[in-house]
């Protein structure tokens, strides 16, 4: 593929004149755009395109981020792609290493970011879409941002883009951008309103593999049936990872829980007898057969042989791959982030990269943004853990309450679109973990009151919870009649009534939250910060106002 | 704990949950936490049984029964298997006034069929008067926030149902305030057969909606112990509030009109905050300052 060659030859002629139609001020019209899409048209005239679009992009993300609108990552690609729909296409053919995808529910920045470690230490310029902005619209951000007025990237040599791909965007891209290697991670149940049910992913995946040349591999996790068969029917290259470790243990506890969990895959792929497991690490994450046709797991190619858990996050794991072991320490917490380690080893053997940048690489990332993130307030610590869908959720839950030390926890579930309206979910969640294992508990967001509800039901008492809604309901303003404000006397005794316990007065807002749990955590402990995906930026936004983090879209990759 | 008058036995429910593998799609746990702590704190014991493709449903074991919502793969092998091995003890259950519960999926299944976009059509029990067509991948699948009136007060949910379901004869579980319930045409919610509930609505349906959750229990109740409740009416009222209290829960000594009369009432402000925020959510303000009026101390 584009492998070891600049793909296209770079344009010396950029200097002469283009055609009429190019110099029209952007956006161009409809008949234009229908006109540049054909195939096999001049290059240069694509480039002047390209220029164009990139200026376009560039503008409204400065816009956007001078006017506070967000970070502004989206929005450059969402505008260039408007002027010049192929541009993903265009800037993308530049990379001298090509491109990798990771796509999946769960694990995806930690993987990436991972592998970026990795490349970084192997020598090349690695390049990526940051920060959650994963859609069609993000990836061509990640290619604006760095591309020049001239329609060409900067410094395309050495360079080697990383593209995190939302599940339900990848067969769009995998058609703009032919990828080297593309690793999937898990399929769970994820914004079921947003994706439609888990099998619509599985049919676009399916698509999507499609399309690949054989010259792509893919990386695949052995350990979960969907993804396992995705490989069945993939001309080229397949490479499995999975955890071989039978000894990690299944507490009493966690065996407890796991019964409680709700499946997305129990069916055989081939014949849809129930899948029987010889050993199940959370979910449907495991060691699995068929009874009936026999399918099985794939022995994976790359395996983790043992794992030591040393500290909270620090994880020892050893992992083989083609008769050689190694040890490598991940620094982050739960088994989720040693199958994140494990499918950023098996992309980098994919590439040909030797063990040594793998372990610096694995050993030395940062957590990134929620991802188990740290930073320091006022000599206390803040881990800052998302927790998106139900797995997430539960996995998170398993790594905080699993060695019997009480936290001090706060929860932010947000039902905005990013998020998926519906909150359904929670009620998969093993929640009743939690009772008698925090510190302190404070709740936020604005879908708090079915958390703490949640949570109610899993036999945490209300007192134990301070709930501190996004915002007040209009009907607590007004619940006083006429008559009643008429009668201060009532409005006393309503006064009265509120002060009982479990009718507390309530707080709003994410910032009275945070100070809240920030208050309740003594100096020198750790409050773990649990929030969804709106959620998680808006502690980021709190924390940088407070100066504790610098502003996300100031990454260190550009 | 102990009933304070003839009986010398706790209270016993037994619910059935149908297919609790295959049709676990919305959050469908939370309706069983539900049932199961409102029984609890009662003094009531709520036992649950699983049962999956392949089991025989008895009508004698069970006093109430549940059956949640599923993807389409998952529902196909079910709908077959609620024919051939429920089929009849379901009708029992059902002519006899057992409390059924069923959503989304579920609720599909239980009206006469489902006629998918693509591909044969999915029979149903019939025990619904009513029939669901998906309309094609270009219709907009119902997906949102919504709330209905029933009885008199609300129930509100999420809803996310590809299908379109029309009511022959049956009557609706309620009027769809906001959202688009059955069909987004008629304002249908749910459909109604004696003792029989269904419904899209989940979120998960019974715990923001308390009063709907007592009313199954109560309908349970009065069928198990129906002559003991009308003759000894204090009997669900007894002294479970020790038990209550033993658990940690607060339970109110006040009767309130709106909660049903045969069972204690419980502290439910949360619940009712969580039911007038979904209100709001959908604007509907003066409802949720009703709820917020009436359940609040």
């Amino acid at each position: 593929m584009r492998n070891e060659q600049p793909s296209q030859p770079l344009s010396p002629e950029i200097d002469q004149s283009p055609p009429d139609s190019t110099l029209e001020p952007a956006p161009l019209p409809a008949a234009d755009e229908e006109m540049t899409r054909k195939p096999q048209p001049k290059r240069q005239q694509h480039t002047m395109r390209a220029g164009l679009a990139v200026m376009a992009g560039r503008t409204a993300g400065a816009i956007s981020r001078r006017l506070h609108l967000g970070g502004g990552t989206s929005i450059v690609g969402v505008v260039a792609q408007r002027v010049y729909p192929d541009i993903i296409e265009h800037l993308a053919t530049e990379l001298e290493h090509g491109s990798l995808m990771v796509t999946g529910t769960n694990g995806k920045t930690t993987t990436s970011s991972f592998i970026a470690a990795i490349l970084r230490d192997d020598g090349l310029r690695v390049w990526r879409n940051r920060e959650g902005s994963n859609l069609v619209g993000g990836v061509a951000s990640s290619l604006v941002i760095r591309a020049q007025p001239n329609g060409h990237l900067r410094r395309a040599g050495k360079a080697i883009s990383i593209l995190e791909v939302d599940e339900a965007a990848l067969p769009k891209l995998v058609d703009a951008i032919p990828p080297r290697v593309i690793v999937f991670t898990n399929l769970f149940r994820d914004q079921l309103d947003r994706y439609g049910e888990v099998d619509s992913i599985v049919t676009k995946w399916k698509q999507a593999i499609a399309q690949l040349p054989d010259t792509t591999t893919l990386v695949l996790n052995a350990d979960d049936p969907t993804i396992a068969q995705l490989g069945d029917s993939f001309a080229g290259r397949v490479l499995y990872y999975g955890i071989d470790d039978l000894s990690l243990k299944d507490d009493p506890a966690e065996q407890e829980a796991e019964r409680h969990q709700v499946l997305d895959v129990r069916t055989c792929s081939n014949c849809g007898s129930d899948y029987e497991y010889s050993k199940r690490f959370y979910s449907h994450m495991g060691h699995y057969h068929c009874p009936n046709c026999g399918k099985q797991r794939p022995t994976p190619d790359v395996r983790v042989t043992h794992v030591q858990m040393d500290t909270f996050d620090r994880i020892r794991i050893q992992i083989e791959s083609a008769d050689e072991q190694r040890e490598i320490v991940v620094p982050l917490p739960g088994l989720y982030n040693i199958y994140n380690a494990l499918a950023a080893t098996s992309v980098s053997r994919a590439l040909g990269i030797g063990w040594e940048p793998i372990i610096s690489g694995i050993e030395q990332s940062k957590p990134v943004f929620g991802r188990g993130e740290r930073i320091q307030a006022d000599g206390k610590t803040m881990r800052l853990l998302l927790a998106k869908n139900p797995t997430g959720f539960n996995e998170v839950l398993r790594t905080l309450f699993s060695d019997g030390i009480s936290r001090h926890i706060l929860f932010v579930l947000n039902d905005n679109i990013a998020d998926g309206q519906d909150i359904s979910w929670i009620w998969d969640v093993d929640f009743e973990r939690v009772p008698g294992q925090t510190e302190t508990l404070v709740i936020s967001g604005t879908r708090a009151l079915d958390l703490a509800l949640r949570l109610k039901y899993a036999g945490v008492a209300e007192k134990n919870m301070s709930i501190i809604p996004t915002a007040r309901l209009k009907a607590h303003r007004n619940t006083e009649t006429p008559r009643q404000k008429r009668l201060k006397k009532k409005r006393e005794i309503k006064e009265q009534l509120a002060e009982m316990p479990g009718s507390q007065e309530r707080q709003y807002g994410i910032k009275i939250a945070l100070d809240s749990a920030l208050q309740q955590t003594p100096v020198g402990e750790t409050l773990f910060v649990v929030p969804t995906y709106t959620g998680l930026l808006e502690v980021h936004r709190e924390l940088e106002q407070r100066g504790f983090t610098p502003h996300y879209w100031e990454g260190r990759d550009a | 704990m102990m009933s304070p008058n003839t009986t010398q036995q706790p209270l016993t429910l037994t619910l059935g949950h149908l297919y609790p593998d295959q049709l676990n799609l919305y959050g469908d746990r939370g309706n069983i936490l539900t049932l199961r702590r409102r029984c609890q704190l009662r003094g009531i014991e709520l036992r649950v049984v699983g049962l999956g493709v392949g089991d025989a449903l008895a009508p004698d074991e069970y006093d109430m029964l549940f059956i949640g919502g599923g993807q389409d793969k998952e529902q196909a092998p079910v709908a077959d298997d609620l024919h051939e091995m429920k089929g009849i003890g379901l009708w029992a259950a059902i002519e006899d006034d057992m409390p059924v519960l069923a959503v989304c999926g579920g609720y599909q299944l239980l009206a006469h069929y489902y006629r998918p976009a693509e591909g044969p059509d999915m029979r149903g029990l019939g025990v619904f008067d009513a029939w669901t067509e998906h309309k094609g991948t270009k219709v907009p699948r119902c997906i949102g926030n919504v709330a209905i009136s029933w009885n008199g007060q609300t129930l509100v949910g999420f809803e996310n149902h590809g299908g379109r379901t029309y009511l022959g004869t049956a009557k609706p579980l309620g009027k769809v305030l906001k959202g688009n319930g059955n069909n987004a045409e008629d304002q249908t919610e749910g459909a109604i057969y004696r003792h029989a509930y269904g419904t899209y609505l989940h979120g998960s349906l019974l715990p923001k909606n308390p009063h709907f959750a007592d009313h199954l229990i109560e309908l349970a109740l009065q069928r198990k112990y129906g002559d003991r409740a009308i003759t000894e009416n204090d009997l669900f009222n007894g002294n479970h509030t020790n038990k209550a209290a033993e658990i940690g829960a607060t339970v109110l000594e006040l009767q309130k009109t709106t909660v049903s009369p045969l069972l204690t009432p419980l502290e439910d402000s949360l619940e009712w905050e969580a039911h007038a925020s979904m209100l709001e959510r959908l604007g509907l303000y003066s409802e949720a300052a009703t709820i917020l009026r009436t359940h609040k101390s």
